[in-house]
């Protein structure tokens, strides 16, 4: 084949490698390693503090990355930058996903409901429902050679919303104090050395994880275009003439 | 015979505002928006109406007792849920005179900066939302037996800030949405998200005008800080990417 390999490259292999040797430690770390929490805190169930903050960590970074690619993209109109901001979207959703999943299950037996609409909980859930927007709307584009441009808008609104979805959010429900203000996950959670250790390994492996997805994310995008062409290019070319002379020795 | 050349080319006001103005009268030639639009919020309403256990419906909260919910609350939510959402069905026709009489490459054409244009629009837009509460915001203080007394200047105000954000936003959303598969679906699950700041503070606004405070008592508590910085940031943005939604 000319141009890139259509394998993966050695790069993307060493990052992913790279990133599932610092989960399998962070896992041992998180799970064995750190010591367990008070029983008000969840006891055993605090450990999901150490997937849960380094998921949101990931997913504000990755929409963060959505924010810069579609400014780029807007400014330069370079399909990288869209390829991009697409795969920072669904990499972000896939990770806010997890914190949404994973909040309620420690969230349950601690403060007694799967629920509440304190001001981080809701506006993690608007910022996941405006990005799921965003999919929604590359998915259903009518032209595929505008959905860059569209997406972008959003990718941008969406972003500076953010703050100020969070500060409303937070003076509507300190302004209406209703049945119990969780503690949120941070505090008072007794984070000692090792703690510490399990939790910024954990952080960084996360991290490592989502670039590595990303890559991917990003290399596929490629992949399609290329397909793409390449379809296009069959049918714009000779076409015809090679597909139907019959190499030699066939039909004999 | 001799033709008259204008002096001065019109100014960007004068034709976004013949824009707007363009549309507001087919809408009054055609009626196919704001008719059906106050209709359904209409429809809307009464479906409220339903939801409400009996005997909610006249309680002002002075009189509501410890532990129940008061009812401004959930009336102020009801209102604003009936106009976004009454909104956003309008608001998703927002480019479709152009597109029915195949008419988007002309309105493309007309000497006027694109942001012009989205001030057009979102004008277009804020009047037919503004011309729907005119008749709902009133039918709905009746049908529940709201009293704002004295608030009413400061109802009228944090109506318009609310809607000059949710215009903002619709207008720029609409233009992403017509160009999906499924414009109407696509609109709310955009722009609903991203209203929730400008539905908060108008919310909590209106509640405490329902609860029978006037404006200085509400000025006091920094809400319509949100909705100005909202429509102020929203504005500017939505003006710029606007370029971006309908070109080409």
């Amino acid at each position: 084949m000319q141009g890139r390999p259509l394998s993966t490259s050695p790069k993307l292999k060493a990052l992913g490698m790279a990133a599932w040797a610092a989960c399998a430690v962070a896992v041992v770390l998180a799970l064995f390693v750190a010591r367990e929490a008070s029983a008000d805190q969840g006891g055993p169930l605090q450990r999901i503090f150490y997937f849960h903050v380094p998921s949101a960590w990931v997913g504000y970074l990755c929409f963060a990355i959505v924010f810069i690619a579609s400014i780029a993209y807007l400014r330069t109109g370079a399909r990288r930058w869209d390829l991009l901001a697409h795969g920072a979207a669904e990499v972000g959703v896939v990770f806010v996903t997890l914190v949404l999943l994973t909040g309620p299950i420690w969230a349950r037996p601690v403060w007694g409901t799967w629920w509440q609409w304190d001001a981080r909980l809701t506006s993690a859930v608007v910022m996941w429902l405006t990005y799921l927007g965003y999919l929604f709307l590359r998915a259903l584009a009518a032209d595929p050679r505008t959905v860059g441009r569209l997406a972008a808008i959003v990718g941008i609104v969406g972003f500076i919303n953010v703050p100020i979805v969070h500060f409303s959010v937070y003076w509507w429900r300190t302004l209406h104090p209703s049945g119990p203000t969780p503690a949120n996950l941070a505090d008072g959670s007794g984070l000692g050395g090792t703690e510490l250790l399990a939790f910024f390994v954990s952080l960084g492996a996360f991290t490592l994880l989502g670039a590595w997805l990303l890559a991917w994310r990003v290399h596929a995008g490629q992949l399609a275009d290329r397909v793409e062409e390449l379809e296009l290019a069959a049918e714009l070319g000779p076409g015809p003439a090679v597909a139907v002379t019959p190499e030699p020795g066939m039909g004999t | 015979m001799s033709v008259a050349i204008p002096r001065r080319e019109p100014s960007f006001l004068s034709k976004t505002w013949s824009l707007a103005r363009k549309d507001i009268r087919i809408e009054l030639r055609s009626r196919d928006t704001l008719p059906p639009m106050l209709a359904f919020s209409l429809v809307v309403v009464l479906l409220m109406a339903f939801s409400l256990p009996s005997g909610t419906i006249a309680v002002l909260p002075r009189s509501v007792p410890v532990g129940t919910v008061p009812s401004n609350d959930v009336l102020a939510g009801f209102l604003w849920v009936t106009v976004l959402f009454a909104g956003l069905v309008a608001f998703a026709r927002t480019f479709e005179n152009e597109r029915e009489a195949a008419a988007m490459d002309p309105l493309l054409l007309v000497p006027l900066d694109r942001s012009g244009l989205f001030l057009a629009k979102a004008l277009a837009n804020l009047v037919y939302i503004l011309t729907v509460q005119v008749f709902i915001v009133p039918t709905f203080l009746l049908l529940f037996q709201v009293k704002v007394g004295e608030g009413w200047p400061a109802l009228i105000l944090v109506i318009f800030l609310a809607d000059l954000g949710f215009v903002a936003v619709g207008t720029l959303f609409a233009a992403l949405a017509a160009q999906t598969t499924s414009r109407e679906l696509m609109l709310p699950i955009l722009a609903l998200p991203m209203l929730v700041p400008v539905f908060i503070a108008a919310v909590e606004l209106c509640s405490d005008l329902f609860a029978g405070q006037g404006f200085g008592q509400i000025a006091e508590r920094g809400w319509f800080g949100i909705l100005v910085g909202f429509d102020a940031i929203f504005a500017i943005v939505a003006a710029i990417t606007f370029e971006f939604a309908i070109d080409p």
